[in-house]
């Protein structure tokens, strides 16, 4: 019993990391291009967040984030469960660490090195897959660069469509009730395919993809008639376009947060699970059913987080590296939210955070920023390096530990 | 010049690094309200008021100050691991001549300050009409940074392009008739000669070329956004 109240306070302190780290991922830009204030932002990212962990969070989790460690190779129950205690307790460590020097770092990643760590120790090197540790390190570099890539193209093409034309604000007319209607045809896409929400509702890849194609053309719909109405009122054209990209930012920020909610949440509740598995079944099931109120615990260590420590990497991934405008943010979000999106469906481990960073130097390599502080750039690079060793050097020392106190 | 900061609203957070723009801006607004101030004190001496002039010199040393801590403080966050869109050397030249305007322009007011040289009669309207153009060409050069500005909100689309480039165009041609009028000026100065005490007569030489400096710089600093935004 002990155990499991353990297991649920580090998952809980594991979910309030992963918040304050994170939030700048979906929030950052949106704060930086002033679309909404730092309180707005960790508030809005705090109820998104819990609401998309409860409710689209995964029921069935990989207790063992992308199968890194093989468990058939540590026999000992009792040893696994302080396996998965250690894990959780040198992530949170790192990740801890990172938010209070500033620096976004990927969870993910940070929870894989941890149980590479302790399995290491206990198994041996060969108990790890190391070719998903390769994937995972390609994802190092993929993740940046198709971020960059996607963020630069959309950029692009906002100041071939609008910028460029004669008037700025008419264009914007035409072009952004598209823009909207893509948006949300992603959005929707992503809600439906492979989730829980999709699964309920008894929804397959296809039917998922009518829905979000009729919901995206609804939406473009409505941004018709809407922004027929708003700014033609003398204001400076540019000021109008910036004005619409606002309010669309609103929209990928949130979605943005929502979808980190549903997906990391089990960084936090997957070891918890596996501890739950051994401490009841006696044995570790690799996918194990997760109770609500884990999913509970984990949203909600996610939203305090958000709330409590959030403002810490929004400041770096916001001003630091860079001030951005409407447009530019927009671009930041839609190719980082894409990204995410298309790796998640592929089933690779990236992290948001690293396609945030990737996606805002994209928009910089566009001539479409001020400054890239390229300084912050190689710290937050050099935060991410170490990222893996770090965490598994941490998780081995705390397995010792453990180890020799339980007394083997 | 506050009005076309609306794309970024201004964050008074210290921990933000500032755009380097932005603080290019700020040396501009004090370049544009340093020649203002001049321009006014230089009419009344021209016309034999000296009075004030005192006052006007000290307060165009004081913006010369202001801006020179807004200039060191563009430089001291300008490290090397910054990626700009234009070159950044050239940001620098631009700054540097951006700065060169006040300098001229401290030194004209210190210089007229030491000495009140009364201007001739007959000199006069074409001394002012040649302070007149050199202002001309300042405001010229403010109105290009304006649409520079713009032209890197826009991440340079062509349009934007062609308004900056035409904004320089007015700089140089301001700038090419306010030479011509110093040259009418500087003849019709050697013409007097006979009448004129020779250190007036120096004076007088000094003066049009102290304030014809100023247009020369402005049209650097024109020259310099032109070689930044070169394709």
């Amino acid at each position: 019993m002990i155990t499991l109240i353990v297991a649920g306070i580090l998952g809980f302190y594991m979910a309030w990391n992963i918040g304050s780290n994170d939030v700048a991922n979906s929030m950052a830009t949106a704060v930086g291009a002033k679309a909404i204030t730092f309180k707005q932002a960790v508030i809005i990212a705090g109820v998104l967040n819990f609401v998309g962990a409860v409710f689209v969070g995964s029921h069935v989790t990989e207790t063992i984030k992308g199968n890194i460690v093989n468990p058939d190779m540590i026999p000992s129950p009792t040893y696994m469960l302080l396996g998965f205690l250690s894990s959780l307790l040198a992530a949170s460590f790192f990740v801890m660490l990172s938010t209070w020097r500033e620096m976004p770092v990927s969870t993910t990643h940070s929870v894989i090195g941890a149980m590479v760590g302790f399995g290491m120790i206990e198994g041996g090197t060969a108990c790890i897959n190391w070719s998903k540790l390769a994937e995972v390190a390609a994802s190092w570099v993929l993740s940046p660069i198709v971020g960059a890539i996607l963020a630069f193209l959309v950029f692009r093409g906002i100041v071939k469509l609008i910028f460029e034309r004669k008037s700025p604000s008419e264009a914007a007319k035409v072009v952004g009730p598209g823009i909207i209607g893509l948006t949300i045809m992603l959005i929707t896409s992503s809600l439906l395919m492979k989730t829980n929400l999709g699964m309920m509702l008894g929804i397959t890849i296809r039917k998922a993809l009518l829905v979000a194609v009729i919901c995206g053309i609804l939406g473009m719909l409505t941004a018709m008639v809407a922004l027929r109405k708003i700014g033609m009122k003398g204001k400076d054209e540019y000021d109008i376009v910036e004005r619409m990209f606002r309010k669309l930012q609103i929209v990928t920020s949130c979605y943005v947060a929502f979808s980190h909610g549903a997906n990391d949440v089990a960084n936090a509740i997957g070891p918890v699970a596996g501890v739950f598995s051994i401490a009841t079944t006696g044995v570790l099931n690799p996918k194990a059913e997760v109770p609500a109120f884990l999913l509970a615990i984990g949203g909600l260590g996610i939203a305090i987080g958000c709330t409590t420590w959030g403002h810490k990497v929004m400041k770096t991934l916001g001003y630091r590296i860079t001030s951005l405008t409407n447009t530019r943010g927009f671009s930041v979000d839609f190719g980082a939210a894409t990204t995410v999106l298309i790796a998640s469906k592929l089933g690779l481990p990236i992290s948001t955070s690293h396609t945030v960073v990737g996606a805002v130097i994209g928009v910089g390599l566009a001539r479409g920023l001020d400054a890239v502080d390229l300084s912050v750039v190689k710290k937050i690079i050099a935060t991410w390096l170490v990222t893996v060793p770090a965490a598994a050097g941490l998780s081995a020392i705390i397995f010792l530990i453990l180890r020799t106190i339980v007394g083997g | 010049m506050e009005d076309d900061c609306h794309f970024r609203i201004p964050i008074t957070s210290a921990l933000r690094r500032k755009s380097p723009f932005a603080g290019l801006l700020e040396h501009m607004k004090k370049v544009k309200k340093c020649i203002e101030v001049l321009g006014e004190g230089l009419k009344e001496y021209y016309n034999g008021d000296f009075e004030r002039f005192s006052e006007v010199a000290r307060k165009v040393s004081k913006i010369e100050h202001e801006a020179d801590l807004i200039k060191g403080n563009i430089r001291a966050h300008l490290p090397k691991s910054i990626l700009m869109p234009v070159d950044k050397g050239q940001f620098q030249w631009l700054l540097r001549e951006q700065d060169a305007i006040l300098d001229h322009a401290e030194n004209l007011a210190e210089m007229l300050d030491m000495r009140h040289t009364k201007i001739p009669e007959e000199l006069r309207e074409m001394f002012i009409e040649h302070l007149e153009k050199v202002i001309e060409t300042v405001q010229a050069m403010e109105g290009a940074m304006r649409r520079f500005r713009i032209l890197l909100e826009t991440s340079f689309v062509t349009k934007e392009r062609d308004m900056v480039k035409k904004k320089i165009h007015e700089v140089h041609r301001k700038e090419w008739e306010a030479d011509q009028i110093k040259y009418k000026l500087t003849r019709e100065i050697y013409k007097m000669e006979k009448k004129l005490k020779p250190m007036d007569e120096y004076h007088l030489l000094k003066i049009a070329d102290w304030v014809d400096d100023i247009a020369d710089h402005a049209e650097n600093v024109a020259d310099l956004i032109r070689s930044m935004i070169a394709r």
